[in-house]
């Protein structure tokens, strides 16, 4: 239960679902599961997206357009039926339970960004878009989303557009003790080949200060080399997130788990190779 | 207010508040085979189905769900008329103080409807927001397994 009554409005146009979160204690609501966890007390008014026709998955190109309204358990079970978004439907196969992932929406994912999220990593390391409609009609990097400011912002995320990973070689990782948990930290890495040889790489972590981090130095240097055990060794050296200690674990602890986990992950693709 | 739910295949014209949950607004009307366990979705206790699939009712708000069918364990099937399932968990042993009953039933309903064969590993994803403190879930897992085999021998 909400503390408060609430006034519950069904709009059926983007634009009228714009001009009521406008008002004072107004906010989108899409599965529900954040505004039931996070209890505000502020909230007067919840604007239901489900009328909106914004629960998709479409492809065009070679890319895919997934409806703010989309559950995370159609993306699992569309990749697992088509073998498309395979890196985000892992990802997110492991994000919470299975009742869960039928009412967390990754639209409400996307504007929320809890430090737990499986959501972003991913798709930071494919660089995804996200088409956002505030004054005007929007599609920009995921990265330009959070790093910018404009998660902050009132607005209306439509969709996300997600390139495919087929010709990528990927990996995704979550640091958790017990398989039903808030992860503390969530890796992603895609590769972009050709013969054997790295063009471009994207390495991300999230869950750090900042939010999330994309280790820059680390994917110039795999740029332009083939995988092997030197250059991932070098690779991890550049490897440097910036946690805050919790009451488990210090900073310390985290950063040199997320170093494994990227060579884990990295020598064990270049041994498949 | 009172607005209308569809409830195991009836309309039904139920009493709730603006702020409430599914779960609040079914116990209150007389829905009491959804159990409050954590209110927090991490047990289990309180699924139903929300057109066909497994959710928590403490994590929905009644008023999101206009339009949608919802199916509480008595639904699949009741004390008379048992489902497959409900036989097969008491004939098992997979219940021992049943709070986490109902909703052990509903999610393995929703698995074996989506996926008649389920491994050992499908299985366990099937149940992996279900919390049952007593049997340690050998025998629930042996139930599913058992279910399965009886559905694909009845059809």
């Amino acid at each position: 239960m909400l503390p408060n009554e609430i006034e519950w409005y069904f709009p059926s146009k983007i634009n009228e679902a714009l001009k009521l979160i406008k008002r004072q204690g107004v906010i989108l609501h899409a599965g529900g599961t954040r505004i039931l966890k996070t209890q505000t007390k502020s909230v007067k008014g919840l604007v239901d997206i489900g009328g909106l026709e914004l629960n998709y998955i479409n492809e065009k190109g070679k890319s895919f357009h997934i409806g703010s309204a989309v559950i995370f358990g159609e993306i699992v079970k569309y990749s697992r039926e088509t073998g498309n978004l395979k890196m985000l439907g892992t990802a997110l196969s492991n994000a919470a339970s299975t009742p869960l992932r039928n009412r967390i929406t990754i639209g409400g994912s996307l504007k929320d960004f809890p430090l737990w999220s499986n959501l972003y990593a991913p798709l930071i390391a494919l660089d995804a878009k996200i088409n956002i409609i505030n004054s005007k009609n929007t599609i920009i990097p995921i990265e330009d989303y959070v790093s910018k400011g404009i998660i902050k912002s009132k607005h209306i995320i439509k969709e996300i557009v997600v390139p495919s990973d087929k010709n990528l070689i990927w990996g995704v990782k979550r640091f958790t003790l017990i398989r039903f948990e808030y992860p503390l930290f969530n890796i992603a890495f895609s590769l972009k080949m050709k013969d054997e040889i790295i063009e471009d790489a994207r390495l991300v972590i999230t869950g750090v200060q900042g939010r999330y981090k994309r280790f820059k130095r680390a994917e110039n240097i795999l740029a332009g080399q083939k995988l092997n055990e030197e250059l991932i060794g070098n690779c991890e050296k550049l490897i440097t997130p910036k946690f805050i200690a919790d009451y488990k674990y210090s900073a310390e602890y985290k950063e040199n788990v997320a170093k494994v986990y990227f060579k884990d992950l990295l020598t064990e693709i270049a041994g498949r190779k | 207010m009172r607005l209308n739910f569809n409830v195991n295949s009836e309309t039904k014209e139920l009493e709730l508040n603006s702020n409430e949950t599914l779960l609040d607004v079914l116990r209150n009307n007389g829905y009491t085979e959804v159990k409050c366990g954590c209110n927090e979705g991490e047990c289990g206790a309180c699924l139903v189905l929300l057109d066909d699939k497994p959710v928590n009712s403490c994590q929905v708000l009644a008023m999101s769900i206009k339009n949608k069918k919802v199916k509480t364990v008595k639904g699949i099937g009741t004390l008379f008329i048992p489902h497959i399932i409900q036989k097969t968990f008491a004939k098992a042993g997979a219940d021992q103080c049943g709070f986490c009953s109902p909703g052990m039933v509903i999610a393995s309903y929703s698995l074996l409807k989506e996926n008649p064969n389920p491994t050992y590993e499908e299985i366990l994803e099937g149940l992996d927001g279900n919390l049952c403190r007593c049997t340690g879930y050998v025998k629930i897992i042996e139930a599913v397994e058992k279910s399965a085999e009886l559905i694909n021998e009845k059809n």
